[in-house]
């Protein structure tokens, strides 16, 4: 297979019908917020003393991280063990693994009582390491900005002889540019270390989110609570981290109106299979042996949503991606992988949810209709940054049957190639 | 080549202190709280007749309700059992005793200041941390408001000011820290009790007068006091005279709640020497397959 | 009629008594060896015109069995009303009403129900022991404030279902005073009242030979018999009474427990055991002596000296003068002492009968070999009672 085109920035307008009922959600969600920051937590989450997490960690921060594992999992693949062709995928994912950790963070902002002190577990007299939420909040906080650090060669790629600041600010179109280039010399050198270091990060966060509510064991359904919470969450990260980009590539193409990266998609979608298999698994045995099967044939919400998770999110997908067939279709692979990233996101929601019983709770919880509002509002507000990103910055990659424009602007505009991350 | 990358790691590890080995900075556990020397409080529950005064002189003592007495001799508030909220940091509920209707049992409920506290554990800038004289406390000034602790608790005792929008606070019983500590005083609700069913001790000799309690009237406790090994045990302790789970407090194990998560994250990134190694895998499969490649 | 006059009875010893007892509880410490002031009338309280120390005989409305018995050598010391002003910041201090309380002591547990852990024989007061600050050296002691309130509350959380502080305690208004008045309808200040004694209780028994019915006359036992209420009620709990949901059920250990104290319950069973409701103690019917108009009067005890009935039967002369049958054999109509005689007997000479003296029991054997009395009676029972009079048939 040859080596596909480079990225390029999506020339096309941002003021579609789509966008436009994208940036309502958004705006509501955005004045539910405002509502929360000067009301608090009490006037719009159904949150208790029982049900201290709701929605928004449960969807907005678990859920949200789990879905940006594309990011380090096509990181690692492209770059580590330097499978290029998938290369074209990595910029899709890393934005997506940016956006959505900087959404996460957003939704937890909304969260947390006292936001403003978001930055204490910085502070080391504040440090409290046999905490897993410090592990969890150092590693977001560190990879959030290692993201930051992996999209900038993307920027100094768009910018790079480019900046044009207008009026006064025109002055520092020069300073920039030169700080663009250093730090592109700086990073081609040590890219490779935060690359490394993102994998690192994330395979401890992801699974350390696991262990969270392993300090929760009678409170927890026996249906998720096992000792080994963490491995699951992990698998369970490679799973969605491999799906959520096939995903992802599918329905940018589809509703950009491009053609899918239907080879480059067959071929990584080998990787869900076999970590969707390996989770799967993993998940089974770990059922039988603790003897937890009961329970999941109790008949009440929990187990429903045990079976939902189990059935539709890994038995059905990974049926689907063991035919080839299926897997060479854009419809079928769409299907198999949103039920992937659906049954990581319901694992999710079980878990910080569903599986929570807390003792002495007067009613289950279940979120409010400001609640919802906000976490839609963030996916919209994710989706809509994601459409701004890749208008502005060189990620998707060309198309095979490019203009004789794209392509002129593909040698303008990508001097720099994606080997000079790891020479 | 294996030098090079032997070297980015040493560099990595000075100049990481940063970043990831901060990570794993396990700090030397939280001082374990000194079973013998700390204070505790035995409830004993067969003599508490509901009359609510812990409740108003907690009330009072921690600046939580404007509340008259008045308000506190409201009876009608035991037809529901009630949990501690963000103005109560100890309430009483009735037990009614089907064999003995002439005599309900009231339990105060309140933080039991665990000796291996699950919620110190989980917070994660250390806000709430078990004291030596047997308190847990609480600092707002650190806390996030993240509520791990309230998740962690298994006594389910952490409340949360939500209609604070601004300084929202984790409220729990303090066990009077301050006035414990500095004015040599017990507790604002032992020292109301009326009937003293309350007793203030060192929790080594509650545990002992405990035992004689039950030893001396068979009659009227259980064998059992309820905190002595729970979850590693608790500094407050109650003597029943029915089983626990007919009284609203939870039966548990003996391993402390902190072992469930501790262990592991000790154990996966110990010294920060797991993710490093896993770092330096990686950064040497980074090197090596890029290498293949261009062979 | 005969109910007319008893109820007026209860009246009057209730109107004459409530006073009296009133009197005392306000003076204080009065000694509880005095009479109550009826003004020389003893029957509301007694079943004789004439009690004494040995004899009280107190009927079902005396309601301090034990008044006049001195239990203890300083009586007189003990407290009527005591205020308990130690531990009052909060509240005003407490009027404990000590007097009434005492004088249930005895169908309680003693003065050792609230005094306990006291030197033997020694009553003292709960600040003896404890203290007001807690004694950190003795956990095992609770503060003066933890014992009163124990012991209080030991018996009333249970009778009255309610341990809500103003029961005993009035508030402290702003001034310190008290904001408001003891409420005038609680125990507070109050008299015990009257315990009334139910006519009689059947009691369902396991399956006897006889029946599986007790009928348990008692207020025959009490007004008749002479019991005291201590005499069965012992050990007695508070809320058995005193329980605002209703009395309890007594439960005993052993339901014979207070019978075996005079009856013999070893192998009578069908004495007691019926299965039919049994009537009153009837004198004429179980004796065959027909209280006639005048020894109604008399009191069980006067002839039944001993505390059994059986037994310390005292004989006609034991009262009556040997001469009050000399004086005047000729006008005593026997048929007033219950039986008419037969005509073979009826001219007979009062000695024919009596050759032991006009006081003791016939003896029929001069004129019969096959007789004797009480099994044979020269003649007929008075018609009130014909089955006595069947019965010997």
């Amino acid at each position: 297979m040859s080596v596909p085109s480079h990225p390029v920035s999506l020339r096309r307008g941002l003021l579609t019908p789509g966008v436009a009922v994208l940036s309502c959600i958004a705006l509501t969600g955005l004045v539910v917020a405002v509502y929360r920051f000067v009301f608090g937590l009490g006037a719009v989450t159904n949150l208790t003393n029982q049900y201290p997490w709701g929605l928004w960690i449960g969807v907005d921060v678990a859920s949200g991280v789990a879905l940006a594992a594309g990011g380090f999992t096509s990181a690692a693949v492209a770059h580590v063990f330097h499978r290029r062709k998938y290369e074209v995928l990595v910029r899709p994912a890393l934005l997506t693994a940016m956006l959505g950790y900087t959404f996460a963070v957003i939704g937890l902002m909304a969260d947390l009582g006292r936001y403003y002190n978001i930055w204490h577990p910085l502070l080391p007299s504040m440090w409290q390491g046999n905490s897993v939420l410090f592990e969890v909040a150092m590693c977001v906080t560190i990879y959030l900005n290692v993201l930051y650090i992996e999209f900038m060669p993307i920027v100094c790629e768009r910018f790079i002889g480019r900046v044009g600041l207008p009026g006064p600010l025109r002055l520092l179109n020069g300073p920039i540019d030169v700080m663009l280039r250093i730090a592109r010399g700086t990073l081609s050198k040590i890219m490779f270390l935060f690359i490394a270091g993102g994998v690192v990060l994330s395979c401890m966060h992801q699974s350390s989110l696991g262990s969270l509510l392993l300090i929760a064991p009678y409170k927890m359904s026996p249906l998720w609570y096992t000792p080994i919470m963490p491995l699951m969450f992990l698998l369970s990260a490679f799973a969605a981290g491999f799906a959520m980009v096939v995903f992802e590539s599918l329905l940018a193409s589809w509703t950009f109106g491009r053609k899918p990266e239907m080879p480059v998609l067959f071929a990584y979608s080998r990787f869900v299979a076999v970590f969707l298999g390996v989770y799967g698994v993993a998940r089974i045995s770990d059922l039988m042996i603790r003897e937890a099967w009961g329970a999941a044939f109790a008949g009440d919400a929990a187990s429903y949503m045990f079976l939902a998770e189990i059935g539709l999110g890994i038995a059905l997908p990974l049926a689907m991606l063991f035919s080839t067939r299926v897997r060479r279709t854009p419809a079928g692979l769409l299907t198999a992988s949103s039920l992937v990233v659906f049954g990581v996101l319901l694992n999710r929601i079980n878990v910080f949810l569903v599986a929570f019983k807390p003792p002495y709770a007067k009613a289950p919880y279940f979120p409010s209709v400001p609640e919802i509002l906000v976490t839609v509002g963030l996916v919209a507000g994710l989706v809509l940054a994601y459409r701004v990103c890749v208008t502005v910055f060189p990620v998707l990659p060309v198309e095979e049957h490019a203009t004789d424009e794209a392509a002129e602007t593909v040698q303008q505009r990508c001097p720099v190639q994606a080997e000079s991350y790891v020479s | 080549m294996e030098n090079s990358t032997f070297d980015r790691r040493q560099f990595l590890c000075r100049a990481g202190a940063v970043g990831l080995a901060g990570l794993s900075l396990a700090q030397p556990a939280l001082a374990a709280t000194d079973i013998a020397e700390g204070y505790g409080v035995l409830v004993d529950t067969t003599e508490c007749i509901g009359c609510r005064k812990c409740e108003y002189a907690c009330a009072k003592s921690n600046e939580l309700s404007d509340l008259p007495l008045e308000g506190f001799e409201d009876r009608s508030v035991f037809n529901e059992p009630r949990r501690m909220t963000a103005d109560a940091y100890t309430v009483v509920n009735r037990y009614d005793d089907t064999a003995h209707p002439e005599r309900p049992t009231f339990i105060k409920v309140q933080c039991m200041h665990c000796l291996k506290p699950a919620c110190a554990s989980a917070c994660l800038v250390g806000a709430l941390r078990p004291q030596s004289n047997g308190a847990v406390t609480y600092d707002p000034w650190k806390c996030m408001g993240c509520r791990y602790c309230m998740v962690a608790c298994p006594f389910q005792v952490p409340a949360y000011e939500y209609d604070h929008a601004l300084t929202p606070k984790v409220s729990k019983c303090s066990f009077c820290f301050e006035r414990v500590s500095k004015g040599g005083k017990a507790p604002a609700c032992v020292d109301i009790c009326p009937p003293m069913c309350l007793t203030f001790a060192k929790r080594s000799e509650l545990l002992t007068l405990a035992r004689e309690k039950v030893k001396a009237h068979p009659e009227q406790y259980l064998d059992h006091v309820y905190g002595e090994h729970e979850l590693g045990g608790t500094s407050w302790l109650y003597l029943t005279s029915r089983p626990v789970t007919e009284l609203g407090l939870m039966e548990f194990g003996e391993k402390p709640i902190p072992e469930y998560t501790e262990p592991l994250q000790h154990g996966i990134f110990k010294h920060g020497v797991p993710p490093m190694l896993l770092f330096g895998l990686l950064a040497v499969a980074t090197k090596t397959f890029h290498h293949k490649e261009d062979e | 009629m005969f109910h007319k006059v008893r109820l007026t009875i209860i009246l009057l010893a209730l109107a004459l008594c409530a006073p009296a007892f009133q009197g005392r509880a306000d003076s204080g410490g009065a000694s509880m060896s005095q009479k109550a002031d009826t003004g020389g009338d003893c029957s509301p309280c007694h079943r004789t015109s004439s009690p004494s120390m040995d004899d009280l005989l107190p009927n079902s409305q005396c309601r301090r069995p034990r008044a006049h018995e001195n239990l203890r050598e300083d009586d007189a010391a003990v407290p009527d009303v005591v205020t308990m002003g130690q531990l009052t910041d909060i509240y005003v201090p407490v009027v404990f009403p000590h007097g009434l309380h005492a004088k249930m002591e005895a169908i309680g547990n003693g003065c050792s129900a609230c005094h306990h852990h006291g030197e033997e024989g020694k009553i003292v007061s709960c600040r003896t022991c404890h203290t007001e600050s807690t004694d950190p050296g003795n956990l095992r002691q609770p503060g003066l404030k933890g014992a009163y309130h124990r012991q209080c509350l030991a018996c009333h959380r249970e009778w009255s279902h309610d341990t809500a502080c103003i029961f005993c305690h009035a508030k402290r208004g702003a001034l310190g005073e008290a904001a408001s008045k003891p409420d005038p309808t609680d125990i507070t200040g109050k008299l015990h009242p009257n315990v009334t004694v139910p006519e009689k209780k059947v009691y369902p028994t396991e399956e006897q030979e006889a029946g599986s019915m007790v009928t348990f006359h008692h207020k025959d036992h009490v007004d008749l018999f002479g019991k005291r209420c201590v005499d069965c009620h012992q050990k007695e709990n508070c809320s058995r009474c005193h329980d605002s949901a209703g009395p309890q059920k007594h439960v005993r250990q052993d339901s014979h427990e207070d019978c075996v104290k005079c009856h013999d319950t070893s192998d009578n069973c069908a004495k007691c055991h019926k299965d039919h409701e049994e009537g009153p103690f009837d004198h004429d019917k179980s004796t065959l002596f027909m209280l006639k108009e005048f020894h109604k009067q008399v009191a069980c005890k006067q002839c039944h000296t001993e505390g059994k009935f059986a037994i310390g039967k005292k004989s006609c002369k034991d009262c009556h003068a040997p001469d009050w049958f000399s004086k005047a054999p000729k006008e005593f109509d026997h048929a007033k002492a219950g039986l008419v005689f037969s005509e073979a007997h009826k001219d007979n000479e009062c000695e024919a009968c009596h050759p032991n003296g006009l006081g003791e029991a016939p003896d029929c054997t001069a004129c019969h070999d096959d007789k004797a009395y009480p099994k044979d009676l020269p003649g007929q029972r008075v018609p009130e009672a014909p089955e006595a009079a069947d019965g010997n048939k």
